[in-house]
């Protein structure tokens, strides 16, 4: 759970084809447990191979990846390092979280109902060593880079942005603008028809995108105005933020306090909280570029025979469609038009 | 605001939206008190297209201020496909969200139209400097296009003082055409350095029959490994711009 900022940020669409030619530096847990979360089959079960191990990540990675790639999209993968200290709290919670749902999961399994049972089997979603090291191999094979992050991948896709080494961040999470990235894209990897929660409706979902500079210039914050608005809100080192305080409050807040200490109401919760710390955490991020240093991308092409070993026989995806969907990529990097913006100076 | 153009025959807007409609679905065009422009991309950001019609072409032209307005191409294009070859076409913006169009032939022909939001970022030109100059024939250009689509799905455009060649290469075999300044259809040939670069057909190919029917000869202008533009001459239109971008060469 990063910091839910939504009502408050202005973003516009924009069309997958627009990130053409473009780096774009992708938050790797945030995808990761997406897809696990949301590929599944109807009674809420994660795609195994035919030795039980999930691979609901890697029909998600490769599938998705070949549209970008097909796109001429220069993907890089982040991958959260050791994270903060002030980070244990949230990552005990969702773990609680997720032993709450499993049990729950089983509950509905056992007595056959299968709505729910999908609603909570996708809250169990845990990423484990060998999620990470399969993910690795796929994105590998399919000539995609990935980075490991020093610590929080966000933090690390924010500097990148704002080296202008990467042209935008991918996320479902809005922390990667408290980190001062200059672009977040939303929506990027799970585009698409989708299922709301809990009801039988179908949205089409659509990238957006939303540009550091336009909510500085429409919310009229600073960056450490901002900041204090997520810590409102809640970030990953105090979640849940305060209590009775959602986002358009908070900004609110902030708008005619100025900053959180002088915001009468909270005086006492905010003592509970290292906010100097956190305020840290988030606008100190290229103090620390250790990970990011002479970093040199090269996209490869995919290798075909390796997924085809990897996908199908390790991993029994159905050869046909694997095959099918690489020969689309192929056929299209075959002819390689330019883009004219190499020559608008 | 007051707008309204008349042109005395529907040809030139034919050329301009079938030009268009070859890059996008929507275009925005923008009028100043000195004519009419648009300057679009395709999605892929592969080609360009840059026109600007001068307010002098048009049998009436009014307008006081700048005004941007966007359509569907496809649907603006249907109206216009009414209109016949001798009849005149008038275009009338009053307020921000209809367009209305009156074609007159025997009778008098109204159309009303829903504009749609224009988009306000303005497409920048490449930076270019050309080395080399070919005029051709429409009818050759397409054939020497068509002759090499056979084999290939782009062709590689060699220009040398005395000749210039087509090339193209497939999985099944290998296309070339050499043309002099004997040959047929080849109206110009200007050299000021050896240049080979490889477009794709496909766009070229597009873009020379939507516009080049109306037209007479294409210009066609680059350098090595540089974007190509072709300038197309229709009637009364100041200038049809199509760049594109060439493709990596292996």
């Amino acid at each position: 759970m990063g910091v839910d900022l939504k009502p408050i940020l202005p973003s516009f669409p924009i069309k997958v084809s627009d990130l053409s030619d473009k780096v774009v530096a992708v938050d790797a847990f945030n995808t990761i447990y997406q897809f696990l979360s949301t590929i599944r089959g109807y009674t809420g079960e994660p795609l195994t191979n035919n030795k039980g191990e999930i691979t609901s990540h890697l029909s998600g990675l490769f599938y998705r990846n070949i549209n970008f790639l097909i796109e001429n999209i220069k993907l890089v993968y982040i991958f959260d390092g050791k994270p903060h200290q002030l980070k244990y709290q949230e990552i005990e919670r969702r773990r609680q979280v997720k032993t709450q749902a499993f049990e729950k999961y089983q509950e509905a399994l056992s007595e056959g109902k299968f709505e729910d049972a999908k609603k909570y089997g996708q809250a169990t979603s845990t990423i484990t060593d060998k999620i990470v090291q399969d993910s690795k191999k796929i994105l590998n094979l399919l000539g995609i880079q990935y980075i490991q992050a020093t610590s929080e991948g966000e933090a690390t896709a924010a500097k990148l942005t704002k080296n202008d080494v990467a042209f935008v961040c991918a996320s479902q999470d809005y922390d990667s603008l408290l980190f001062g990235a200059k672009r977040l894209i939303r929506n990027l990897t799970i585009s698409g028809k989708r299922k709301l929660p809990n009801r039988n409706v179908y949205i089409n979902v659509e990238p957006e995108m939303i540009l550091y500079d336009d909510v500085i210039k429409t919310t009229k914050l600073t960056h450490e105005q901002l900041i204090d608005v997520g810590i409102l809100v809640g970030t990953d080192f105090n979640p849940g933020g305060f209590q009775g305080i959602g986002p358009k409050t908070a900004l609110k807040l902030i708008i005619e306090n100025g900053k959180l200490e002088n915001i009468e109401k909270i005086k006492t919760a905010l003592e509970e909280i290292p906010y100097h710390e956190i305020r840290e955490i988030f606008l100190n991020v290229l103090e620390n570029d250790d990970d990011i240093k002479g970093l040199e991308f090269k996209f490869d092409k995919p290798d075909h025979d390796e997924i085809i070993k990897f996908l199908c026989d390790e991993m029994s995806f159905s050869k046909e469609r694997v095959t099918t969907a690489l020969e689309r990529l192929e056929k299209v990097s075959e002819q390689k038009n330019q883009s004219l913006e190499k020559w608008f100076g | 605001m007051v707008f309204q153009l008349r042109t005395k025959s529907p040809d030139e807007w034919k050329a301009v939206t079938s030009a268009i409609s070859t890059l996008v679905d929507e275009a925005t065009f923008e009028a100043t008190v000195d004519g009419v422009s648009f300057r679009g991309m395709d999605p892929s950001h592969v080609a360009l297209i840059d026109i600007f019609w001068p307010n002098s072409a048009f049998d009436r032209y009014e307008c006081d201020k700048l005004i941007k307005f966007g359509v569907r191409i496809d649907e603006f294009s249907k109206l216009i496909k009414r209109a016949e070859k001798k009849d005149s076409i008038e275009i009338d913006i009053t307020d921000d969200s209809m367009l209305q169009m009156k074609i007159f032939n025997g009778y008098k022909k109204e159309y009303k139209m829903r504009l749609i939001e224009s988009i306000s970022s303005s497409t920048p030109l490449p930076k270019l400097t050309f080395n080399s100059k070919i005029i051709l024939s429409t009818t050759a250009f397409d054939r020497i296009l068509s002759d090499v689509q056979v084999l290939s799905e782009y062709v590689t455009i060699e220009t040398r003082p005395k000749n210039i060649r087509f090339l193209g290469k497939g999985d099944s075999g290998e296309a070339d055409i050499l043309l002099d300044s004997e040959s047929e259809g080849l109206e110009e040939l200007i050299c000021n350095e050896e240049s080979k670069s490889t477009y794709s057909i496909d766009y070229l190919l597009k873009i020379i029959k939507a516009v080049g029917g109306s037209g007479g000869a294409i210009s066609a202008e680059y350098s090595s490994k540089m974007p190509l533009r072709l300038e197309f001459k229709v009637a009364n239109i100041g200038r049809i711009h199509f760049y594109l971008a060439p493709r990596v060469q292996d």
